[in-house]
């Protein structure tokens, strides 16, 4: 077998994880009701030929349903990942940029979001936001943003101090060419790789909120719904409601990281030496 | 970190997997326990929830465990002497008096005499706001006539006043202590509480010297845990009686039987009745309520009639319930009337009658620009209630309404109850349970009341004649007149008659014939006659 070298293993792991993801995305999210219907005939079929995943016990497929309940938690996680991102971008670049009391101010923000345990203030925001997606999403999507803040900041302070920016200004470029030039490619395959890292963390919080019943309602085909029903029917023996299910969450959640990871090692060719 | 993480789930995973997978193939351990005179059951959390004080609301059953109240209900749902040899109602129907029985002590060996009656009666009285359960506000005196007769007087003629003396034990005067009273009360009844831990368990034992009969089974254990953890407890052999969700009643136990018991716990969904618009609260708030779909009478009467009631109890409970049209009849006062659902053909001429066509051919009618669709609301932490709505849903999308069920909170059932469907449990002997209902007065200004916005002048009126009888028959004949009206109007859908489920251990006999109905709460109601219980 012919060996590949970093590069190319590195875009077939990426190229996988993508179409997987990508597909479940868009097949949950193009999934007609009638998909996981309720027909209490087939109440509670182990996995076999007809339903993959089994039924639960209103007769709903659950292959259907986890689809479903996975899609919904990555359209929560894109999300949460565009707005925390720009949040993060934003907050980042200026805190580094302008310095002095801004900055002070980021970091005061940062420290007090980081300083809060994060399922707690998920619930809070959820809460009071009336729960429901609204809540689940908007709770999901106004927390992630520190870690990225932080690094963003970082990235950026360290790339204003180093010499050929210095020396950038010194020939005369402007503030915005330098910004253009120098500061952003620099920034954005950090930024990026924290951006697609932020998936993960988001489709779990969303999960967890809801398997905490303070997220989606209960009649959405929700991931955390699927789980915590799926609590009920365990000394039943019903293994299939919880088991299935929970593989797709971890399963979406791995490849996110193995996106992650890989990119990292992709647009930071050091760290690919390494 | 992440992956830490990752793996972390992982293992929770494969550690309820094979948690579950484990509970089959274990040895019934409970042939080989040795107590044979004691069991131990799981009946929920009621003991734990709230005080055992029967001052503060504590076991007011109606029928006796550790205290015993005045009266009692009986199997037949009908009033029996408890603490009382008899009882007589003035003709003016405001003095009650009740001749007490002889010979009867406490567990703490002091004697039962009138003044006890009066000490609980005059405590209640003082501390209301402590007792939700039995309402004494219209008790103006009680006094103890001598030791054997008591004398209680009202301000008004108040019939369901009886049901209070059946709710309401009595605790004596020397040895009350509203802190220990919390945990273990002291009382007359079969039972004595021993041993209370907060959270976990309650244990009684038989009282040697109970007037009415020794329980044969000396010692119960109560305890407290999750009903998953109590179904595989069960499973392991440490659990004689085991309360189970209807959706277990499939399962095998060896050793162990299931038994469903009758209660008169109903559940109805709640359809308003006006069309949606502003209302005012009696504090000023706006709120709105009505529901345009519903305040069709045809569409009330079309569910009623053209749904199929036993294949929804089959696929909602795994045919565990009675189709119910009303409330039961093991009340007494109970009247439900005669309907034959299942007729979709006339509930869908019924519709069309009204105006409610299907035109644009999605199965679901229309009345020009309003869809035939309304939405139903099941609390979150009730999945039976969803299970039940979900039923009904799929039932009533055959004659072309469309329900759609939601789950949330009790806060916010209660914001949306006045615009839409609530599913509703209801069972409990006094029969103010129809003024809560159904009265105009309650609509907007308490909580779980008539949320359609009922209104009917002649129901009301009944309602006050039934309320202000001297006679307790004759209450009861009006409490039954009045649910002939509702049935002409359908405020409330009825379902089902649900039954309660446990399972039981073939060396426990519960006497099934002397259970009482039971009333709403799953759990507490099966040990209603636990001194008839016994061990084989």
């Amino acid at each position: 077998m012919k060996k590949c070298n970093t590069r190319t293993r590195v875009m077939i792991y990426i190229g996988f994880a993508s179409v997987y993801l990508l597909g479940i995305f868009f097949w949950g999210l193009f999934m007609p009701e009638s998909g996981y219907d309720v027909n209490y005939a087939d109440k509670l079929l182990p996995p076999g030929s007809g339903h993959l995943f089994g039924t639960d016990f209103m007769g709903r497929d659950m292959l259907m349903r986890s689809v479903k309940g996975i899609s919904v938690s990555l359209l929560t996680a894109a999300l949460a990942a565009g707005i925390s991102s720009v949040i993060a971008l934003a907050f980042g670049v200026t805190a580094a940029v302008f310095g002095g009391r801004l900055d002070s101010f980021v970091n005061w923000c940062v420290d007090l979001f980081m300083g809060i345990p994060h399922l707690v203030l998920l619930i809070l925001i959820s809460f009071m936001l009336g729960r429901g997606a609204k809540g689940v999403t908007a709770a999901v999507a106004f927390t992630h943003w520190p870690e990225l803040t932080r690094v963003v900041r970082a990235e950026v302070i360290s790339v204003r101090s180093s010499q050929y920016v210095r020396a950038a200004y010194k020939m005369g470029k402007s503030r915005f060419s330098v910004a253009w030039g120098h500061v952003i490619p620099h920034v954005l395959p950090v930024y990026l790789v924290g951006v697609i890292l932020l998936f993960p963390h988001a489709v779990m919080h969303e999960a967890s909120i809801t398997f905490l019943g303070f997220g989606l309602p209960a009649e959405e085909p929700a991931i955390g719904v699927i789980l915590s029903e799926s609590m009920k029917y365990i000394a039943m023996g019903k293994w299939w409601l919880m088991l299935f299910p929970g593989l797709m969450l971890l399963l979406a959640v791995m490849l996110f990281d193995i996106i992650g990871e890989n990119l990292k090692r992709l647009w930071n060719p050091d760290s690919g030496n390494e | 970190m992440r992956k830490k993480r990752s793996i972390s789930i992982f293992c929770c995973l494969f550690m309820l997997f094979l948690s579950a997978c484990g509970n089959s193939g274990t040895k019934n351990e409970r042939a080989d326990r040795e107590d044979k005179d004691s069991i131990v059951c799981y009946v929920g959390h009621g003991f734990f929830e709230s005080s055992l004080d029967p001052v503060k609301g504590g076991f007011s059953y109606g029928w006796s465990f550790i205290n015993n109240a005045l009266l009692k209900v009986q199997s037949d749902s009908t009033y029996a002497g408890d603490l009382a040899e008899s009882y007589s109602i003035s003709e003016d129907a405001l003095t009650y008096t009740f001749i007490l029985k002889e010979g009867i002590s406490f567990h703490d060996g002091s004697e039962f005499t009138a003044e006890d009656v009066v000490f609980t009666y005059e405590t209640v009285k003082e501390n209301q706001g402590k007792n939700e359960k039995v309402d004494l506000s219209r008790m103006i005196s009680i006094k103890a006539v001598d030791d054997r007769t008591v004398k209680i007087t009202l301000d008004a003629p108040y019939s369901p006043f009886l049901d209070m003396t059946a709710q309401l034990g009595i605790v004596p005067r020397s040895g009350y202590d509203s802190e220990s009273f919390n945990e273990l009360p002291v009382g007359t009844g079969a039972w004595k509480a021993v041993q209370y831990d907060a959270e976990q368990q309650l244990i009684v034992e038989a009282n040697e010297n109970y007037f009415d009969g020794v329980p044969s089974i000396k010692k119960v254990t109560f305890v407290n845990m999750d009903n998953e953890a109590a179904f595989s407890n069960a499973r392991s052999g440490q659990l004689d009686v085991v309360m189970v969700q209807p959706n277990y009643a499939k399962e095998q136990i060896p050793g162990m039987h299931v038994e469903k018991l009758e209660t008169m716990d109903v559940r109805n969904i709640s359809l308003p009745c006006l069309p949606l618009r502003t209302v005012e609260t009696p504090d000023g708030k706006k709120v709105r309520a009505g529901n345009n779909v519903t305040a069709d009478a045809a569409v009330r009467e079309a569910l009623n009639i053209g749904i199929d009631r036993k294949n929804i109890i089959e696929n909602a409970f795994n045919g565990v319930g009675v189709p119910a049209y009303g409330f039961t009849d093991n009340l007494e006062w109970g009247n439900a009337p005669e309907i034959t659902d299942c007729r979709r053909k006339d509930a869908e001429a019924l519709l069309e009658t009204a105006g409610w066509k299907d035109t644009d051919g999605d199965g679901i009618r229309e009345k020009g620009e309003l869809k035939c669709s309304f939405e139903v609301y099941t609390p979150s932490d009730e999945q039976d209630r969803y299970q039940l709505a979900a039923a009904l849903a799929e039932d009533a999308r055959k004659l072309g309404i469309e329900i759609s069920v939601k789950q949330t909170t009790w806060d916010e059932i209660t914001k949306a109850a006045y615009q839409s469907g609530v599913v509703w449990g209801f069972g409990q002997f006094s029969p103010m349970v129809i003024h809560q209902l159904f009265s105009s007065e309650t609509f907007l200004t308490a909580q779980y009341s008539n949320t359609p916005g009922y209104e009917n002048a002649q129901a009301d009126a009944l309602i006050k004649e039934a309320i202000e009888s001297d006679r307790h028959d004759k209450a009861v004949e009006k409490w039954r007149e009045v649910q002939e009206i509702f049935a002409q109007e359908n405020p409330y859908l009825y379902l089902v008659n649900i039954e309660h489920c446990y399972f039981v251990s073939d060396r426990v006999d519960i006497s099934v014939s002397t259970q009482v109905p039971h009333p709403h709460g799953h759990g507490i109601p099966i040990i209603c006659n636990m001194k008839d219980w016994s061990l084989k």
